[in-house]
């Protein structure tokens, strides 16, 4: 286990490095964030909209964006990972929403990915251990758990869509939602204490 | 609301799900940089970040990594980036290469080619200068949160496709896939059409080799009496009203 902190420290401190390069405007840190995190962002975003073009016009777009927005994330307390994700999941779940002519949710996209909201989290969130625990406590969910974390991150279904598209009361879908993310909680906090 | 109500929702508001009256009270209580509420809503950002690195792992086309550092103004494979610095590196060395040649006695042959290229160097940083102000007026359309957003040519497989945003003050951005470069003498144009009136023209543009296209129509915009946003090939200089049939129209 002593491989995957080191990793992950050295990944911190590096990353801290790259977020002050692209704050310089160095094209060739948008190179290097590209092949850090390049994979990472194309397979969040293909999960989501299922299609190869659509998913390279919305990389693009994701990297625009940081690129754009860099200079307000802090570089030695911002997660870089993180808010790379969250800004490549709004825009996907942002298309799907234009695409289907659906109404957006309660909470605004913009207002979860704010750079200053990525502010001290874990430098080594991302580590593949880390992940792996994550992968696997979603696979201990009952199948419908896990259906709606999947309809809510990866489709960026409001709790009223979900009851419609499962065909379930809107107070059993909440419930499930409540319950798979505390299950979630719970089985990493205990994972992480083993 | 006190912050062990919210607890159960900080996940649900990092996903975009969080309904009234919680949401409302954890913005409240983000707003006021609550000690609990902050360090909670972080920890969920965490989970819900680990949730989207599950995603199954996928390989990205090579052809992806330069869309993106083009569309930064970085030149992929070299470490030269005609920055207006780089420029004027460079006017430099051509100046001291003229002076070199002077004293060889080749001043004026040599100063005339110093010149030209002095004058492409020039007309280079000037053209990744006018790039970088689309762009900016790309991501100023981009950022605003009322945008309005219509996808054209989505679930079709080889058309054009890709997404217009229309800002009211900013105006209308215009991304394309799909696109091949327009015949030799011809070149894009991009119209918006009122729901009652004829086509206005907003602007020529030409996509690039690999069939991608970014076109900004800078000012204001009227969104709702705007009823598509459409685009046709015209001769080169471009046209006061449309002469063929759109490549394709992105209904509002």
């Amino acid at each position: 286990m002593l491989l995957p902190l080191l990793l992950a420290v050295e990944f911190g401190e590096s990353d801290a490095d790259l977020v002050r390069r692209l704050q310089r405007r160095d094209p060739r840190a948008m190179a290097e964030l590209y092949d850090r995190y390049g994979r990472l962002v194309y397979a969040l975003i293909l999960r989501v909209v299922r299609d190869g073009g659509i998913a390279e016009d919305l990389v693009q777009e994701t990297f625009l964006r940081v690129w754009n927005r860099v200079q307000g994330f802090d570089a030695d307390r911002g997660g870089l990972a993180p808010w790379l994700l969250a800004v490549a999941r709004n825009r996907a779940i942002d298309y799907l929403r234009s695409a289907a002519g659906r109404m957006r949710n309660a909470v605004e996209l913009p207002e979860t990915e704010h750079p200053a909201l990525f502010a001290d989290m874990e430098k080594e969130l991302l580590n593949s251990d880390r992940v792996r625990r994550v992968r696997e406590a979603l696979e201990k969910l009952s199948q419908n758990h896990r259906a709606v974390i999947e309809l809510a991150y990866f489709e960026g279904l409001s709790q009223a869509e979900m009851a419609e598209r499962m065909g379930e009361p809107l107070g059993t879908v909440k419930t499930w939602v409540r319950t798979a993310l505390k299950s979630l909680r719970d089985e990493l906090g205990t994972a992480a204490t083993a | 609301m006190n912050c062990d109500d919210l607890r159960d929702h900080y996940e649900l508001y990092t996903l975009g799900i969080a309904e009234d009256p919680e949401l409302s009270e954890i913005r409240a209580h983000l707003e006021r940089a609550c000690s609990t509420c902050v360090p909670g809503v972080r920890d969920a950002r965490e989970l819900i970040a680990l949730i989207g690195a599950t995603a199954p792992a996928a390989e990205p086309p090579a052809r992806l990594r330069k869309r993106v550092l083009a569309a930064v103004g970085g030149q992929p494979a070299s470490i030269w980036n005609w920055s207006p610095v780089w420029a004027a590196v460079a006017a430099g060395a051509l100046i001291a290469a003229v002076v070199f040649n002077i004293r060889a006695h080749r001043a004026f042959a040599e100063l005339a080619q110093a010149g030209a290229e002095l004058t492409q160097v020039q007309a280079e940083s000037a053209a990744q200068n006018t790039e970088l102000a689309r762009l900016n007026q790309a991501f100023a359309i981009l950022n605003q949160p009322d945008v309005k957003q219509v996808v054209f040519g989505g679930g079709t497989p080889q058309p054009p496709r890709g997404r217009v945003f229309l800002d009211p003050k900013r105006g209308v951005l215009l991304l394309a896939s799909n696109l091949p470069p327009a015949p030799s003498g011809k070149i894009y144009e991009m119209w918006v059409i009122p729901k009652a009136g004829k086509p206005v023209p907003a602007g020529l543009f030409q996509s690039a080799a690999d069939g991608t296209a970014i076109h900004v129509l800078a000012g204001s915009v009227d969104v709702a009496g705007t009823a598509a946003v459409a685009v046709t090939v015209e001769v080169a200089a471009g046209a006061q009203v449309p002469n063929l049939p759109p490549v394709f129209a992105a209904a509002l």
